[in-house]
């Protein structure tokens, strides 16, 4: 059996998915944007001209569930399948687009650079429990026009990884379609063989406007898996209680898969979110609020009811540093995330709300990852049941370090953590340089930028996606950094 | 007789249909629309926003102090000549910048402000430089208050406060913020104030206005 949580039970979340295509077919949803509303109403559904509202009737829901994948394959930028995203199969990944990054030299918060993002994908690219990569910061020494895309293809160039991104325009998801095509003979075959995951968030409550509506819409034209990410702020813009929040959450994704599917059948849809709580005093939007992680938990069991795979912003941080309230909030996170089966969980190496990324926390966070991995592996009787064999050696030697039982398990049993985990005791400690752990992390995050190896893009290849921004970037005399 | 300190009190449960009442009956009874306005509503206000600043109360607390307070204005508005309307607050035009729909947080700037007696015309978002100018000048603005949450948008504000320079519109306040912006950004545009959330935004205004007062 493999350890899972669950926070709500069956018929609640048929009550909530009910109620949730009650909401879809009569309130509906505001699709704030001409061309997309066009669209849909184009496509079949009831809209009003006036308000911009359109409504989901249930059958076309339904229909939509039907026609979305329950699982996809990721593949890297060769085309080889790479990751499947199904079932209770959980992957983490570094979460997404901070606005600053943590310096690891300094210790100081500042904005990034190009430079800062080739280390951050090739130590993401080494990292054993980091499945595959994101577009996690944005460098600032590009015009803000080619920005979104130009992390992609930063990431794309340092490592063959898939890759969770997404467009900051409404126009941006075409350009960076194009630009993975260059990898593949044309786009069916990256449509086929999708190396990138893209963000789409409705504009809560009830509305997807201008920019995300034409990205899901592009996304799902070009059949990229998109996650569906609806930001609620329990309180705020969503019901303070988990239920009413479920209910908005559901509304929301199944809105956005629904297009998806109008638009391509097939495309797959994660059933994504990060949902915040609101602090009533602060006005701040902690995601690792203790009732967040109650919805979060609550609609992997809701995803995996209606047979999706599932996304979550767990495993990140709201604190500034790398400090205990960091390191709890990550673990408690992606413990819980893994436990209930997420399958892509973005937020290793964030901080600050979503806003700052960091290197150092990256490492950290794939040593709870392996940690979160491990927990969910099934217990199951290993030659030690009856025990009465087992125990004679254990009394007349006193121990088991030698038994042929422990020879043949401990060494999948029992996990030896990695550097970041400390656990030598205090003279081992004093010993080794009694280094804490940005010493420790600095030291590891070197080592794997020795070990990089990926081989660079071909020559062509770069040269065609470099001239792609080049000419297509709205300063004609953009000179662009190195990758 | 008029008790303030009782419609004191029912602004500070944000009771606004009493806060009406209250206000109608003061009329009634001879008052000044100006006395009401300061002994009645913006003494209980004053309550509120110190409250708040001290950890008593909570932001719902403060939203419905400010809904009771524009109840109450509802009445006195008309009563008030447009000088003394002026010096009560002022008038600040606000909207999410080009390219950006975040507005969460310049919804409950516009609200935290409107709660301290400012007017706030609301532009929503995705505001061009065009749109801001002609809101500022239609509406008189003492300040022009911008957010932008992406670092791919922030930039557009050097572009809205050079557009105002150039509508010679420099005497209007400009304020900016969102998760990306800080008082560096500010001053290296040119804004004439930044600030990190709704509480400390209405403290700036307020210095702001006071010192375009006493300019
Ligand atoms: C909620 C949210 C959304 C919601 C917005 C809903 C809405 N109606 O606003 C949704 C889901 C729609 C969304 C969409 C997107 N988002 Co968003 N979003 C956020 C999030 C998590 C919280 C923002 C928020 O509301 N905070 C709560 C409020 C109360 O705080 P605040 O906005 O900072 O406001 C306070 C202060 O800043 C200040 N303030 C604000 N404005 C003003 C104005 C003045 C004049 C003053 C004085 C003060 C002031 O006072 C406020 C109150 O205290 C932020 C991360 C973050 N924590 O900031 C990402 C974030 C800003 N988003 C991000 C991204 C990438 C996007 C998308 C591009 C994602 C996508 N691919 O679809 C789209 C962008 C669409 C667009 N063109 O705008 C990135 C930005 C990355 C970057 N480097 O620029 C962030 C940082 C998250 C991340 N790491 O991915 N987002």
């Amino acid at each position: 059996m493999r350890p899972r949580l669950e926070i709500i039970d069956t018929t609640l979340i048929e009550r909530i998915v009910d109620e949730a295509l009650t909401v879809l077919e009569t309130t509906g949803i505001l699709v704030d944007y001409e061309p997309a509303f066009d669209r849909l109403t184009a496509a079949g559904l009831p809209g009003n001209a006036e308000t911009h509202r359109v409504r989901f009737p249930r059958d076309v829901v339904e229909r939509a569930l039907a026609t979305a994948p329950s699982g996809f394959t990721l593949h890297d930028r060769d085309g080889e399948p790479f990751a499947r995203l199904e079932d209770d199969r959980v992957h983490f990944v570094p979460a997404s687009s901070a606005l600053r990054i943590l310096d690891r030299a300094t210790g100081e918060v500042r904005e990034a650079s190009s430079a800062d993002f080739v280390e951050y994908a090739k130590v993401a690219d080494r990292l054993q429990n980091i499945a595959y990569l994101s577009t996690a910061f944005i460098p600032k020494d590009v015009p803000p026009d080619i920005a979104d895309g130009w992390r992609l293809y930063l990431a794309l160039a340092s490592s063959k990884k898939p890759v969770v991104s997404g467009a900051f325009t409404a126009h941006g998801v075409p350009r960076m379609a194009q630009m993975m095509g260059l990898f593949r003979h044309d786009l069916e075959e990256l449509a086929e063989k999708p190396m990138a995951i893209f963000t789409c968030c409705p504009n809560t409550p009830l509305r997807w406007a201008e920019d995300a509506a034409q990205n899901l819409i592009d996304c799902a034209e070009a059949a990229i898996p998109v996650e569906i990410v609806p930001v609620m702020l329990l309180g705020m813009i969503s019901p303070a209680t988990p239920v009413g929040a479920l209910v908005l959450h559901t509304v929301e994704v199944l809105s956005g898969l629904t297009v998806a599917q109008l638009i391509r059948p097939g495309t797959p849809v994660l059933f994504g979110g990060a949902p915040a709580s609101f602090h009533m005093r602060l006005m701040t939007n902690p995601m690792t609020a203790v009732e967040a992680l109650h919805v979060y938990c609550s609609y992997a069991q809701i995803a995996k009811h209606l047979k999706l795979p599932c996304q979550a912003y767990m495993g990140l941080s709201d604190s500034k540093f790398n400090d205990p309230q960091a390191g709890a909030e990550s673990g408690i996170g992606m413990f819980l995330a893994a436990l209930a089966g997420f399958n892509s969980i973005s937020g290793p190496g964030m901080l600050d709300y979503v806003n700052c990324f960091s290197l150092e926390k990256l490492v950290f966070d794939d040593e709870l990852a392996a940690h979160a991995h491990r927990y969910i592996r099934p217990v199951e009787v290993k030659e030690d049941l009856p025990t009465a064999a087992l125990f004679d050696e254990l009394l007349a030697e006193n121990h088991l370090l030698t038994a042929e039982h422990t020879l043949e398990h401990w060494p999948e049993e029992l996990y030896l953590p990695g550097p970041m985990v400390d656990r030598t005791n205090w003279d081992q400690w004093a010993f080794q340089g009694r280094k804490d752990h940005r010493t420790r992390a600095n030291e590891m995050i070197n080592e794997l930028l020795d070990d990089y190896d990926v081989p660079p893009l071909d020559e062509a290849l770069d040269a065609e996606i470099r001239h792609l921004f080049a000419s297509t970037c709205d300063d004609p005399d953009v000179v662009l950094p190195e990758a | 007789m008029a008790d303030y300190a009782l419609m004191n009190q029912k602004l500070f449960e944000g009771d606004d249909a009493t806060v009406r009442q209250l206000t109608e009956e003061a009329l009634a009874e001879g008052r000044q629309a100006m006395e009401v306005l300061e002994e009645g509503l913006i003494a209980g206000m004053r309550v509120v926003g110190e409250d708040f600043k001290y950890n008593r109360i909570f932001v719902p607390e403060v939203l419905l102090a400010a809904r009771a307070m524009k109840a109450g204005m509802a009445v006195l508005q008309p009563l008030l000549t447009a000088s003394a309307a002026d010096t009560s607050a002022g008038t600040i035009v606000m909207g999410t910048v080009k390219g950006d729909l975040h507005d969460i947080g310049k919804n409950l700037v516009g609200m935290m402000a409107e709660g301290a007696g400012f007017k706030v015309v609301d532009l929503g978002t995705n505001t061009s430089d065009d749109d801001f100018i002609a809101a500022v000048r239609e509406h008189g603005a003492d300040i022009l208050g911008m957010s932008a949450l992406l670092t791919t948008t922030m930039v557009y504000m050097k572009t809205v406060v050079d557009a105002m320079t150039a509508a010679d519109l420099s005497h209007v306040s400009i304020c900016i913020g969102g998760a990306p912006i800080s008082q560096d950004f500010a001053d290296e545009i040119g804004a004439h104030g930044y600030a990190a959330d709704a509480g400390s935004a209405v403290q700036l205004f307020k210095r702001l206005v006071g010192d375009r007062v006493r300019a």
